[in-house]
């Protein structure tokens, strides 16, 4: 077992269920990945896209119909006891014992380890400290998320799975979620392997993404490195003072798309492959065509259009 | 483990729902059962009509008065007293003839005690009807001028062991309490995990998840020690039921056997897709075992193809052996065939727990 072995190594796995009619419903596709040590790694995809049912399986809590899972160098499956002990899991929407405190619940999780962290130091990381004495049910949806991220961390594990954190949070107490889970991945160098259905969850807090879509891996690479992918990557949105020749415009150079913005203001959008080289004659175009430029931009495109442009459809029908 | 057993034991004491049906529940049979009185015989209203100076009068009224079971009412008329009987105040109405006419001789034949009583109350009719008979048969004979009769019955009752109905009814509620309490609450408590995904929660652990299912088993053992005993004592401090037997043995034995439905709603939650399924499905259970086990009437009144596989059931063996101890004051190895029954059961609940319940399902 060396530091080099990844944090989480998939091959081919296809996972099938019965399906209810008979027959075969195949929620995991022939998936492979691996997660680097000390990443956080994290899985977009619509609902039902095999995301819960891949992690599932490396995380020896479901046997997978064909391919191998291993976490950490071991079988996820055939050495699923060294497994669990090394990881922290929290499920999709599990609860927990309704008749303990919050405190008694960390230990009690605590003592099914051969080692673990005490529950003060645990709630502390969170800020609960002082719902120590609460029931779960007291606590708001933020703080219960964040309760059930440290109830994964007990057995102080190498690698911590989550499965979608942050679904069904105001915006507020999501960015607290996201500072907390991305300084347990600084502070304490835990791997982390989340999934979710937000965006902008995957470009700020992911240091790689994997698209999953229909139980198959449709791109896996940095959020930026996503965004390249697409043929025009990036938008220049501006305004003008007049109505511009759009034909013009698209003869430039690197643009693919020339769009005018549906609000009537005469605002304009391209879609370029290269920024730079595209700004440069755009510039020089609005200086010889004396066109007054206004509120100029320049982004990336989002993950929601590299999901678009990769599977034909949007994330949420 | 031993966190585990304590944990587990505190979710059930901190569970007012659960502990509400446990304890007050099968109590509430208990008390409900003791406010009827079943110790008392039949009592018998009986309104004599007649002249009250004539020396029958006199001595049937005599006579009745010390039977406990009777109760001697006087002063009506014959009419009022028919009515009364009609109407079913009065159970029965003795009529006794006035003075004989001056001169009259037994030759015309005996004064006529006539006795009206309504015909559709069979069993006290008899005791009641039995009980005049023998006094007048006395008169008749101090009448006669026999003053010491050839024949006498000398009654000498022997002291029999009293079991009442509720005395043999609380047994039953013990063995019905902790079984009910034991499959249904099981199945639903461990449905409720599944369903709240704390069974899978554990299962991303390194716990064995038959520990946890141990120890839920385990507290729930604990409670129904306490619930036997709770039972047993408001039916015996409260109701003043007889125990004959050791109490000990009864609560334990009670607890032990408890073993069997706690594996068997283990098992129904093996099989119910949700917590309501398995309360459905607990029901089907536990309410046929409730009804023919025994609990309120003994499986001798059943039919006999019936009692042949009633006899099986875990509830049956339970409530004998309960009964052998608390109503026949027999130890409990008197019971030996109920007990092999019992153990039999136990492994035989254990396999199907073990068969049923899929934890990969979790
Ligand atoms: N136990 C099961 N039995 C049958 N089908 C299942 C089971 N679990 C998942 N599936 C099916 O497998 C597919 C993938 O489900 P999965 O839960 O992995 O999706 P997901 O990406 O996690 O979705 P979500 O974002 O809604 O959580 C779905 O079509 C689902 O219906
Ligand atoms: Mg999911």
């Amino acid at each position: 077992m060396t530091q080099s072995e990844p944090a989480v190594e998939v091959r081919d796995l296809v996972k099938e269920f019965p399906a209810p009619g008979g027959g075969t419903i195949r929620a995991v596709d022939g998936v492979s990945f691996s997660v680097r040590r000390g990443e956080i790694f994290g899985f977009l995809g619509p609902n039902g896209a095999g995301k819960t049912t891949t992690l599932e399986v490396v995380e020896g809590l479901a046997s997978p119909t064909s391919g191998q899972t291993f976490v950490l160098g071991s079988d996820s499956h055939k050495d699923a006891a060294r497994v669990k002990s090394r990881i922290g899991v929290q499920l999709q929407a599990a609860a927990y014992f309704d008749h303990l405190r919050l405190d008694e619940i960390l230990e009690l999780f605590g003592s099914f380890y051969p080692r673990s962290v005490s529950p003060d130091v645990l709630l502390a990381k969170v800020g609960l400290s002082e719902k120590r004495r609460a029931r779960l049910k007291e606590l708001s949806g933020g703080q219960a998320q964040r309760f059930s991220i440290v109830a994964a961390m007990v057995n102080d594990p190498e690698v911590l799975f989550l499965d979608e954190p942050t679904t069904g949070l105001d915006p507020q107490a999501r960015r607290h979620l996201w500072d907390v889970i991305g300084s347990i991945n600084r502070e304490e160098g835990k791997t982390i392997v989340l999934t979710t259905h937000y965006m902008e969850e995957a470009e700020l807090l992911c240091d790689r993404v994997a698209i999953i879509d229909n139980g198959r891996i449709v791109a896996l690479d940095t959020p930026l490195g996503l965004v390249r992918q697409l043929p025009a990557a990036y938008r220049i949105a501006f305004a003008t003072g007049r109505a511009i020749d759009e034909e013009d415009l698209a003869r430039l150079p690197g643009v693919a798309e020339v769009a005018a913005l549906p609000n009537g203001e005469r605002r304009y959008e391209l879609r370029v492959r290269d920024p730079q080289a595209t700004l440069f004659a755009f510039t020089t175009w609005a200086r010889d065509r004396q066109v007054a430029l206004d509120d100029v931009r320049v982004s990336p495109a989002t993950l929601e259009e590299v999901f678009l442009s990769l599977t034909g459809h949007a994330l949420r029908e | 483990m031993r966190k585990l057993f304590v944990a587990s034991l505190k979710m059930l004491y901190r569970d007012k729902q659960t502990l509400f049906y446990a304890l007050l529940f099968p109590v509430i049979f208990a008390v409900v059962f003791g406010l009827f009185d079943f110790s008392r015989g039949p009592k018998v209203d009986i309104a004599m009509v007649g002249a009250r100076t004539s020396p029958v009068y006199r001595a049937l009224v005599e006579g009745l008065r010390p039977v406990a079971s009777f109760s001697v009412k006087e002063g009506r008329t014959l009419a009022s007293a028919r009515a009364a009987l009609t109407a079913g105040d009065i159970d029965v109405v003795l009529s006794v003839p006035g003075e004989p006419p001056a001169g009259s001789s037994p030759a015309i034949g005996p004064a006529v005690i006539e006795v009206l009583y309504n015909q559709s109350n069979f069993d006290t009719n008899q005791f009641a009807l039995g009980a005049i008979e023998r006094i007048v048969d006395r008169l008749n004979l101090t009448l006669s001028g026999v003053r010491s009769p050839p024949l006498v019955v000398a009654p000498n009752g022997v002291k029999a062991r009293t079991i009442d109905y509720y005395d043999f009814l609380l047994p039953g509620l013990v063995a019905m309490g902790v079984m009910q309490f034991s499959i249904i609450g099981m199945a639903v408590a461990i449905a409720r995990f599944r369903e709240q995904r704390i069974l899978k929660r554990i299962l991303a652990t390194p716990l064995a998840p038959s520990k946890f299912l141990v120890a839920q088993v385990g507290a729930r053992l604990v409670l129904s020690v306490v619930q036997a005993a709770l039972i047993m004592a408001v039916g015996m401090v409260l109701f003043g039921a007889r125990v004959y037997g050791s109490i000990f043995w009864i609560v334990a034995l009670a607890a032990v056997a408890n073993l069997i439905f706690l594996n068997i709603g283990v098992a129904v939650a093996g099989r119910a897709p949700n917590p309501d399924a398995a309360q459905g499905i607990g029901n089907v259970v536990a309410l046929p075992m409730m009804f023919l086990s025994g609990v309120f009437f003994p499986t001798e009144t059943l039919p006999a193809a019936m009692r042949a596989v009633v006899r099986y059931l875990p509830l049956t063996p339970l409530i004998e052996a309960l009964r052998t101890i608390a109503n026949d004051g027999l130890p409990i190895t008197a019971a030996g065939s109920q007990l092999a029954l019992l153990g039999v059961w136990v492994l035989v609940s254990f396999l199907l727990a073990n068969r049923a319940f899929r934890f990969a399902r979790a």
